[in-house]
């Protein structure tokens, strides 16, 4: 059995904050009387990741997605429990470690902003003692993949976030990391750029089997990318499984609309059971129901009314992420 | 090998810095003009002073000019040097963008405070050694001190980062390094003088509490007279017990570091 790349036992962090009241006053009674405030951003956090893997972190915002991914780098260190990065603690930042893990923060730059980011390769090339063969292979092979580069010699502060990102992907990448953390990278990007992100993540990983944990906003980010999802909420890990098991987290239901070629009655008996959503018109019913429910309701639908056409999908993850938002004891029914 | 990369490293550092400084034109030229101007009020005022005095203290006004651009050429390589990185390093704390630097695999004290150089100080360079040496066959050195000059100028500069450096740790816990900032410029002017303009109380706590009177002092009195070697020595005590206090303290000020959220 493969050792895990990421080991984490019973992870927690804790902030201390202080309320601010507003105003001049505010400001002079904080001066001198602070009531701390402890926040636990991260509780008892316990997973492993094998190499190879990737996974996803989803959860709303201040869920305590960042916090990890930065115990996880060693930028903070836990308050409590226990974490290896690749048999280290990240932690005690050591040199060896740092050499074999990436961060890519879609909210924070790590290209230098007034030159081109190929003067910001170059002195990574340094920093990770990276040949110059590999470097220009490595270059090259990127810039190519992302659409770059006509790019890399145009200074940073001039280009659009999407390239950035992209140069930002390259310059995380270049020393060949084997454990890689994204945190959040197709935030605010375009549809298109979003994609081209995605695919080049994906391609990157089949290329190089490498370890990626993301987190991000964008289930379709998740659905592209992750054969295993993690949900966090206020700290703590609410689900831990394949995206598959997540899809049925609200059970085995699916979602079906069905198009009438004129206005139906909402309150006919045949309804009254189901779990509908009409358009304004009533010319068009959204149903979700129970997969073994779903070949008898529809033949009933056909035979008795006048269907000009339906269509079936599997419920949506956003609509399931959604719904676990609005009311997270969803979760905790399912849990045994 | 380890001295080799992080010599590369630096390398970049400087080139970086270089290209950066000069997309902005004025603002680099401006910088320049700045340097040069303080250089000459400063040396123009110590003029004025002894054109009214014969003697400050036990030096005259030869001694008085090398001690003071002794001290010019050790801020002038500060400036090059270290100067932008301490400001810098208090908006990394703030803005968390010390995140990616704490995840480079060096030394990071290397990279939050080596990683910008000011060219504009390194052309001016010249002007500050042709004073020293200017006002050193003015003192007419001997043999011995002219060898030791260049090594006194890096213990020196030393010396005074490495104080700056125990001092900048503390934004890991103040976060705002403007206060520190200021507080570190204010021993930066003390030791721009001699020790004895001090009172005894004073010059005992400048010089072997926060040791800042001995960056000049400890070497330009020996470079004067070489007999008075004891604060050269004290000098060095206090460069070996900085490096150790600021080891320590930069790993327990890493550890407090809780990084600005995104």
């Amino acid at each position: 059995m493969t050792a895990p790349l990421i080991q984490t036992q019973n992870l927690g962090k804790q902030f201390v904050s202080f309320k601010k009241l507003p105003g001049v006053m505010g400001s002079f009674t904080s001066f001198f009387k602070r009531n701390p405030i402890i926040k636990n951003a991260v509780e008892d956090f316990t997973f492993t990741v094998k190499a190879g893997e990737i996974v996803g972190l989803l959860g709303p915002n201040g869920a305590g997605k960042t916090t990890l991914m930065k115990m996880f780098t060693g930028i903070i260190v836990p308050s409590h429990g226990e974490l290896k990065i690749l048999g280290h603690n990240p932690w005690e930042r050591d040199k060896a470690l740092r050499k074999k893990m990436a961060l890519v923060m879609g909210q924070k730059s790590q290209l230098w902003w007034d030159i081109p980011a190929m003067d910001s390769f170059l002195l990574l090339q340094k920093y990770y003692e990276i040949s110059d063969e590999q470097f220009e292979e490595r270059i090259s092979k990127m810039s190519e993949l992302l659409g770059v580069k006509d790019l890399l010699h145009i200074h940073v502060r001039k280009l659009s976030l999407g390239e950035r990102m992209k140069m930002e992907l390259m310059a995380s990448l270049l020393h060949n990391p084997d454990v890689i953390f994204l945190d959040e990278p197709t935030i605010g990007l375009d549809l298109v750029a979003q994609e081209n992100i995605r695919h080049f993540i994906k391609q990157y990983h089949e290329e190089n089997q490498c370890c990626i944990i993301i987190t991000s906003h964008y289930m379709q980010d998740v659905q592209a990318l992750c054969d295993r999802l993690v949900l966090i909420f206020d700290g703590k890990k609410s689900f831990d499984g394949p995206i598959e098991e997540f899809e049925h987290i609200l059970g085995h239901e699916k979602s079906v609309t069905f198009n009438f070629s004129c206005p139906q009655d909402p309150k006919h008996s045949f309804f009254s059971s189901l779990n509908t959503k009409w358009n304004e018109e009533l010319t068009q019913l959204e149903l979700r129901i129970e997969e073994a429910r779903l070949r008898e309701v529809s033949a009933q639908m056909i035979q008795d009314f006048p269907v000009e056409d339906f269509q079936t999908e599997k419920l949506p993850i956003e609509r399931v992420m959604k719904e676990l938002m609005n009311n997270p004891d969803l979760l905790r029914k399912k849990s045994p | 090998m380890l001295l080799r990369k992080y010599w590369e490293v630096y390398k970049k550092f400087v080139s970086t810095s270089v290209a950066v400084e000069t997309s902005f034109r004025t603002s680099f030229i401006l910088l320049i003009i700045m340097d040069i101007f303080f250089f000459f009020s400063t040396i123009t005022s110590i003029r004025f002073i002894y054109d009214h005095v014969a003697t400050i203290g036990p030096w005259n006004k030869d001694q008085l000019l090398f001690f003071i651009t002794f001290m010019l050429m050790i801020d002038n390589l500060h400036m090059m040097i270290f100067s932008q990185s301490f400001w810098e390093f208090s908006a990394h704390l703030k803005t968390g963008s010390l995140d990616y630097i704490i995840l480079r695999p060096m030394n990071t004290i290397f990279s939050v405070f080596f990683r910008h150089f000011r060219a504009s100080s390194l052309i001016i360079t010249p002007l500050f050694i042709g004073h020293l040496i200017y006002y050193g066959i003015s003192l007419k050195l001997d043999y011995l001190a002219w060898v030791m000059i260049p090594l006194f100028v890096i213990l020196s500069l030393a010396l005074l980062v490495i104080l700056e450096f125990i001092l900048s740790t503390s934004m890991f816990w103040l976060t705002d390094g403007l206060g520190i900032n200021f507080l570190r410029m204010q021993f930066q002017q003390l030791a721009r003088w001699p020790n004895f303009i001090y009172q005894s109380l004073t010059r005992k706590v400048l010089s072997f509490v926060i040791p800042i009177l001995l960056i000049g002092s400890g070497p330009v009195h020996f470079l004067i007279d070489h007999t008075h070697y004891k604060l050269l020595l004290y000098m060095g005590v206090a460069v070996v017990a900085g490096l150790f206090i600021l080891a320590n303290l930069w790993k327990i000020g890493l550890r407090r570091y809780d990084s600005a959220s995104s």
